[in-house]
């Protein structure tokens, strides 16, 4: 019995591993076309909600085992890839640190796929939901119980793809789809950072296992801060802090469920648990946390003056919970990890509750909020700017949406007016001499093709057909009396003789 | 019939140009309370018929207008009557009646051989008029048993071989006559954007939308917002210029010089709308037509501003004027119509100009115009989308738009063949013709078939399809009332009457208590019992009117403390008021204080996902908790009514009277009893049941609650007429006018929860001892009704236990309400169908599915038709309006109703969109209408023909809803049970119908493991 206890962290790749062996099941069955009418909505949800229950009740296992007999640490469980220089693994972290917020969010995950059987009873896209919501699930246990960075990548970017999935859950509404896409065009920018940041981790320390990444002091600190500051760009991405904030108030489209667990609890969060995961890194560098403290409080400002303004209930609430968040990361720049991590937990716990009961909002609140003190009430400039969120979401859309868009526009125009025109299409072939009809082609290479065919064709037509009279001819004749000669010379012995002799020194 | 509307709306709005500019559009903006929608703030979500300014029109020509000025479907589309007709919810002769019902002319004259206009047009409706595109139709007839078809590959062939109609020659010139027919839209159905959208595939008006709703819902706001626009209280206009002048967006939108525009603009929105929109529409004609198109654009944004506008006292106090939204509006219009010109055209062009630019690019025309054409080819649709797609983008050479125009005007003549082809193998599919009959039939036989089958409008045949449906249930009804005439039993000495509103739910709840308790007698009446009243309880900080909503009342009714809890009623204020301070501190700080917020959040955190967890995996226990521990802590204080005035006062709904005399008690309570027709024969007690409807997350809460007391509860209605009539002065009062309440008989008062089927009682701690026996009795069998209609409402209900027992059901019933994922709380009137205005025992013993009004009347004693008069002029607009605004939303839920509640998003607490910019969502969600089955009300009225004409004669509002067939009248003979169907054009029809029913002990075996609509029965226990 108590070597199985003691085996049980060995199992916490389950808590992922769940949900996505239920995004299998429940794929398959949309694909196999089985999962249609009332019918099968109950079995798609049980299963969502049995993977979320069962990684729930592995991290509480856990959970009790560390109380017991402290936490299990970083675990290794199998090797991925790697050359000499560096290794990528299997690998999970079960600190106090993982261990909470897994554990929180194990919680809010499976209430909210409860909340979610119910919700979107009958939805054209219930199925598609839950496969996006344990997508998302098994996505954010990865980031926050993986053992280092690689893996936990692969999580962030597999809540990057489910979020986009949700916010464009009403795809036949316009705005829904440009919301999803801006989201996650912005969100690739923390993407950069984060990669950047393996990169060099990869190569200035051997690995991306955290325990490695928390040894930082045996690198310089200029090349530390490049590293710390790939990372914090994800984790100011992720958390929408500034400059990046203005996707999260477009992130509002999905079904509230969605909006609750994705923006308002759990995935807003990531950045700082982030920033948390790496504070041994952080606290080499000074400067960066301060930078962390400076974004931080801008967002806090950006955040609250937008909150004030709000008209609709998520979104006085995305604002809210950003504001939140800011602190977080103001907390964390000034070195308070424990304060912000409590923080963290709270809030999230709060939010959570208050998302889903935003459609009570007529129920449970009575009076309009006190107004901001006069000097802000009377100021038009800054009501404007802040009703028109700091313009941030339409810079962000000429900075980067629109970038994006035409540099895609512009591939495609490559691709249709070189590309395609290189390759070349089957039936769309032209001749390419006018005097031979039969002989089409497209593409390069096909003209390629058809100029070696050509080629050939003209020394078969030179050699063969041409037959008599020809150049070749004169040049075979000449070539065949030389031969006769050499011939007639090795029929006599003494060169017989030297080409023995000759055969003998080559071979010794 | 649309031209007929739009003359009639021409006469209103611009037969008067020599008016001042500023009366005329005063003019204008009334009208437009008549196709805007009209809903109030949600919170007072009250059911109307979603068409009500045009319910001066016949119901037809209504929809056709409605369909026309708003581009939403007014009725089912055909192929969800056709799977109707596959499951013979609408039978073939339904169908064949309808067309009869509908007044097709020359029904039965053959028109080509021996088939009928008749046979030809069934053949048409059943097989549908919509052709697939033609890769559909090629994978059909590949695929499926149509290969296998002769006729199809017939009619196909004969297509192939009849020549070309030369259209494709000539494109151009018919290109150029589509063109200007388009440009002729623009201000009659059309805005400039609609033209724009249609040529260029982008539309403004989400632009538009995204640029105008953050202001409106700021200027709107009732209570989200901490910070409003400065300048709000100068009107919207004035709030939005001193925005919008220092908006930096316009820049990044590469709209340069619209800010210096609006810094420009004059101060006073008449100016400057006069000053745009003849930019937009240089005919004054047409500005009214206009501004009508503009407006119902965003009809959620614009409707809420008109209500606001209409309705000063209902707002904040922030002036809110249509003549700003309209000024803004078409000011955007400009600006961005301007700006999608200048790109579609490469260089800046006047709208006045674009008329001409396409004129002389007929080729570029067609190829945008072929986007939006049926049945193409969809390679040749992808290269039209290509090519406009590029056009985005860059210059598109004049050869290649000529090139790819030529390759589409063949395919789009070759289209409408096709799909006449489709159309006539259909048909001759339907009517049984083989090829070889038809190789006997000629050219003009063949033409004559198209003609006829051809014949009705796409509107025509969605009504010809709502009649055959409607009829199908109206059968079933009338057959169960026949059925159920001869059972008719006067009740002897009942033990109790119980008297519960009209509404279809409690037709559920009197069928089993009825069941359960054969001596209880039960009546229905609107839910506010004849008392129309401001009511404010013990913990209400204000007043509510809890009557229907076209009545002003002028008494205001108190929930007093009894006497000698003032003390407690003082601890108990306090201690709720506390509560609610800290729940506002709460859920209000932690999204507004910088400081504050934070540390509320950390404590509200634990409790917070501890509710959480207990709410999603015990919502009924949750529930009930909470209940009980708020209960505690604030404490129970007994109540008593405030209900007697000493003197009358001049009252009015502003300044209403406290409480109401003797004599307006008398004349309330005697005119009630009177009109539900107990006037004799009192049994030992009379209980008045109202009801209500509780659930948790649930923005249209209001929209299940009681259609009689404005979306409010009617428990204190109920509890107040009680009151009244066991007051010694009142029953003194009422026996002198010769209606004697004998002192054994005693009134007691409860609401009913539909959604938990819940009981609360009132004041029973005031009933006489002598009664207290029988109210006990009462007590258990309401309950046990209750449940037992819990397990009846189960059946509709997915997630509900399949076949539950009357406990289990009340046990999910309580989770259900108390869950806040529950989309589907209770489904409302859902299954409304019918209204009975007569004797319980036309009805009592039938089955009703829950889908019928039951309205008590009696018609002995009232041959004048002086009380169904009053009745029908109250009852008939509420059930009118409950059951329109349900059609309504169930045949378009996307343009009518308000979508799916699940990306819904609370608004200003005015409204709900859809994440966090989308138009404002009226009508219906989606979840509420999903099992309805659109018809219009059929009421049956226990009377004569000649008494019902009499009163229709005399009362106009009801000319307009039975002439107009808003609702369908049927009167049941009170003495001879025959019925007759009301038709405006043919006058009274009798019935005459098959009489025969399904006879079953309890509704429970009829119900038992069913979860679709049911047919009426005969309950043999029903009756006594």
């Amino acid at each position: 019995m108590s070597a199985l206890l003691n085996h049980l962290p060995n199992w916490v790749w389950l808590v992922p591993a769940l949900p996505l062996l239920v995004v299998v099941i429940n794929g398959a069955r949309v694909l196999l076309g089985l999962a249609s009418g009332d019918a099968a909505e109950p079995l798609t949800a049980r299963l969502s909600s049995l993977a979320a229950f069962g990684g729930l009740v592995l991290l509480l296992a856990i959970d009790g085992l560390a109380l017991l007999h402290g936490a299990p640490g970083h675990r290794r469980l199998g090797h991925w890839f790697g050359t000499g220089n560096w290794e990528a693994t299997f690998s999970f972290m079960l600190d106090p640190l993982s261990l909470t917020m897994g554990t929180l969010t194990a919680l809010i995950g499976w209430l909210v796929i409860r909340f979610s059987a119910n919700y979107l009873h009958r939805e054209a896209g219930f199925h598609r939901f839950f496969i996006a919501l344990s997508f998302f699930l098994a996505g954010i246990q990865l980031v926050l119980l993986a053992g280092n960075g690689l893996l936990a990548f692969v999580g962030w970017e597999m809540c990057g793809v489910s979020s986009f999935l949700l916010i464009g859950y009403a795809w036949h509404r316009p705005v829904a789809t440009g919301n999803a896409l801006f989201a996650f065009i912005t969100n690739r920018g923390g993407d950069a950072g984060f990669l950047l940041g393996l990169g060099l981790a990869a190569t200035w320390l051997g690995g991306f296992e955290w325990t490695a990444l928390s040894q930082a002091s045996k690198i310089s600190v200029v090349n530390d801060r490049l590293l710390v500051i790939g990372f914090v760009i994800a984790a100011l991405a992720k958390s929408a802090q500034l400059p990046f904030s203005a996707w999260i108030s477009r992130a509002l489209e999905g079904p509230t469920p969605s909006s609750a667990i994705f923006y308002g609890a759990v995935m807003i969060h990531a950045g700082v648990y982030l920033m948390l995961r790496l504070e041994p890194l952080l606290v080499q560098v000074p400067d960066v946390m301060f930078g962390l403290v400076v974004a931080g409080l801008l967002t806090a400002i950006y955040a609250w003056l937008c909150g004030l303004v709000q008209t609709d209930v998520k979104s006085a609430l995305i604002f809210a919970t950003l504001f939140q968040v800011s602190l977080m990361f103001v907390a964390i720049g000034l070195g308070w990890t424990t304060l912000a991590l409590v923080h963290l937990c709270l809030h999230a716990a709060w939010r959570i509750w208050q998302f889903l009961l935003a459609p009570s909002w007529l129920a449970i609140t009575r009076d309009r909020p006190p107004p901001p003190p006069a000097w802000l009430r009377h100021n038009q400039l800054l009501y404007t700017i802040a009703l028109q969120r700091f313009w941030l979401d339409k810079l962000s859309h000429t900075l980067l949406v629109e970038p994006t868009e035409s540099f895609s526009r512009d591939v495609r125009a490559l691709e249709e007016h070189f590309i395609d025109h290189a390759i070349g299409q089957p039936g769309q072939g032209k001749a390419v001499h006018a005097d031979r009809p039969l002989v089409v082609a497209d593409g390069l290479p096909g003209r390629v093709l058809a100029a070696v065919s050509d080629v050939l064709q003209h020394i078969e037509y030179r050699l063969l057909l041409r037959g008599k009279g020809g150049m070749a001819e004169k040049l075979m004749h000449r070539a065949g009396a030389y031969l006769r000669t050499l011939e007639h010379l090795l029929e006599q012995p003494r060169y017989l003789m030297m080409a023995v002799m000759a055969t003998f020194v080559v071979i010794l | 019939m649309l031209a007929g509307w739009l003359d009639c709306s021409g006469d209103d709005v611009s037969a008067e140009p020599e008016l001042p500019i500023r009366e005329r559009l005063a003019h204008w903006i009334e009208h437009l309370t008549h196709v805007l929608p009209a809903q109030a703030p949600i919170r007072d979500f009250v059911h109307h018929n979603t068409l009500h300014g045009f319910q001066h029109l016949p119901f037809t020509e209504a929809l056709a207008a409605a369909q026309a000025l708003t581009g939403a479907t007014t009725y089912w589309p055909e192929s969800r009557f056709r799977e109707c007709l596959a499951s013979v919810r609408i039978s073939p002769d339904d169908l064949s009646a309808a067309l009869d019902d509908f007044g097709v002319g020359d029904l039965d004259q053959p028109v080509v051989r021996n088939l009928t206009r008749r046979d030809i047009l069934l053949a048409s409706l059943t097989f549908g008029c919509e052709a697939p595109n033609a890769s559909r139709q090629a994978w059909l007839l590949d695929e499926t048993s149509l290969a296998d078809d002769p006729r199809f590959a017939y009619f196909y062939r004969s297509v192939g071989l009849a020549p070309s109609k030369g259209a494709s020659e000539n494109w151009q010139v018919q290109a150029l006559a589509r063109w200007d027919a388009l440009c002729g839209r623009v201000g009659r159905t059309w805005t400039w954007r609609a033209l724009l959208e249609y040529l260029s595939g982008e539309d403004v008006l989400e632009w538009t939308r995204s640029i105008l709703q953050r202001h409106l819902a700021a200027h709107l706001d009732l209570g989200v917002a901490a910070w409003r626009n400065p300048a709000q209280g100068q009107g919207f206009f004035a709030a939005w210029r001193a925005s919008a002048g220092l908006d930096l967006a316009w820049e990044m939108d590469e709209l340069p010089n619209a800010r210096d525009e609006i810094l420009h603009l004059p101060d006073s929105p008449l100016d400057v709308l006069l000053e745009e929109l003849p930019r937009l529409v240089p005919d004054h004609s047409q500005w009214y037509g206009y501004l009508e198109r503009l407006s119902l654009e965003l009809p959620g944004w614009s409707g809420m501003f008109l209500w606001r506008d209409r309705n000063p006292g209902r707002g904040d106090g922030t002036p809110v004027a249509m003549l700003d939204y309209l000024t803004v509006r078409v000011l955007l219009e400009r600006l961005l119509t301007d700006d999608l010109l200048r790109r579609l055209a490469g260089s800046p062009l006047s709208l006045a100009e674009l008329h001409a630019y396409y004129a002389a690019r007929p080729e570029e025309f067609l190829v945008r115009a072929a986007l939006h054409e049926p049945g193409l080819p969809e390679d040749l649709l992808g290269r039209a989308a290509h090519l406009v797609q590029l056009a985005r983008e860059g210059h598109v050479d004049v050869a290649e738009w000529r090139h790819l125009a030529a390759a589409l005007a063949p395919a789009m003549a070759a289209a409408q063949d096709d799909g006449a082809a489709w159309q006539m193998a259909g048909l001759s599919r339907q009517l049984g013709l083989m090829p070889a009959d038809l190789e006997t039939l000629s050219g003009d036989d063949l033409t004559a078939l198209q003609t006829c089958a051809a014949s009705l409008s796409s509107l025509q045949r969605g009504h010809i399809w709502l009649l055959a449906y409607e009829r199908h249930y109206r059968e079933l009804l009338f057959s169960a009332l026949t059925a159920n005439h001869p059972r008719q039993a006067t009740p002897g000495a009942p033990s109790a009457q119980v008297v519960m509103c009209m509404d279809d739910r409690e037709e559920g709840t009197r069928r089993h208590l009825e069941e359960i308790a054969p001596d209880v007698v039960t009546y229905g009446a609107a839910g506010f019992f004849g008392v129309p009243m401001f009511w404010q309880g013990l913990d209400d900080a204000g007043k509510t009117a809890l009557c229907p909503v076209v009545v002003q009342p002028t008494h205001l009714l108190r929930e007093l403390p009894a006497a000698g809890e003032e003390r407690s009623l003082a601890g108990h204020a306090a201690r709720r008021e506390k509560r609610l301070r800290w729940n506002e501190r709460l859920y209000q700080a932690t999204r507004r204080r910088a400081v504050a917020g934070p540390v509320l959040t950390a404590l509200g955190a634990v409790p917070a996902l501890a509710s959480l967890l207990a709410v999603t995996l015990v919502p009924g226990w949750f529930g009930e908790t909470a209940r009980r521990w708020r209960e505690q802590y604030e404490g129970r204080v007994s109540t008593r009514l405030g209900l007697t005035a000493e003197q009358p006062v001049a009252a009015t709904p502003e300044q209403p009277q406290l409480g109401l005399t003797d004599a307006e008690q008398i004349e309330r309570v005697e005119a009630f009893l009177r009109m539900i027709g107990l006037t004799a024969g009192f049994a030992p007690l009379v209980l008045m049941f109202g009801h209500g409807s509780g659930s948790q997350n649930n923005p249209h809460l209001s929209a299940y609650d009681c259609g009689a007391c404005s979306g409010k509860h009617g428990g204190p209605n109920a509890r107040v007429f009680a009151a009244m009539a066991n007051r010694p002065a009142v029953r003194a009062g009422l026996a002198a006018r010769g209606l004697s309440i004998p002192d054994s008989t005693w009134f007691v008062a409860a609401e009913h929860n539909t959604c938990d089927d819940g009981i609360e009682w009132y004041d029973l701690g005031s009933t006489p001892e002598r009664f207290q026996a029988a109210v006990d009795r009462l007590l258990g069998q309401m309950a046990e009704a209750c449940r037992a209609h819990a397990a009846e409402r189960c059946r509709r209900l997915a997630s509900a236990p399949f076949k539950p027992s009357p406990w289990k059901a009340r046990q999910h019933m309580i989770g259900r309400a108390n869950d806040i994922s529950q989309a589907r709380p209770e489904l409302g009137h859902a299954t409304n169908a019918a209204a009975f205005i007569g004797r319980r025992q036309m009805s009592r013993g039938l089955f009703l599915d829950r889908r019928v009004f039951l309205i008590s009347y009696d018609p002995v004693g009232d041959d004048e038709g002086r009380i169904v008069e009053g009745i029908l002029l109250a009852a008939g607009p509420v059930g009118a309006g409950i059951a329109l605004e349900y059609y309504f939303s169930t045949v378009d839920n996307e343009r009518f109703g308000c979508g799916s509640k699940i990306t819904h998003n609370i608004t200003g607490l005015f409204g709900v969109m859809e994440g966090a910019d989308s138009d404002l969502r009226t009508g219906l969600p989606w979840q509420m209408v999903e099992i309805h089955e659109p018809m219009r009300l059929l009421v049956v009225v226990e009377q004569t023909p000649e008494v019902l004409t009499a009163i229709v004669g005399r009362q106009p509002p009801l000319q307009e809803l039975i002439n107009n067939e808003w609702i369908i009248v049927g009167a049941k003979h009170p003495i001879t049970g025959a019925i007759d169907l009301y038709c405006p054009r043919r006058g009274w029809l009798p019935w005459s119908g098959q009489a025969v029913l399904p006879q079953v002990a309890r509704s429970a075996d009829w119900f038992a493991g069913e979860s679709q609509p049911l047919a009426p029965a005969i309950i043999l226990g029903g009756v006594r």
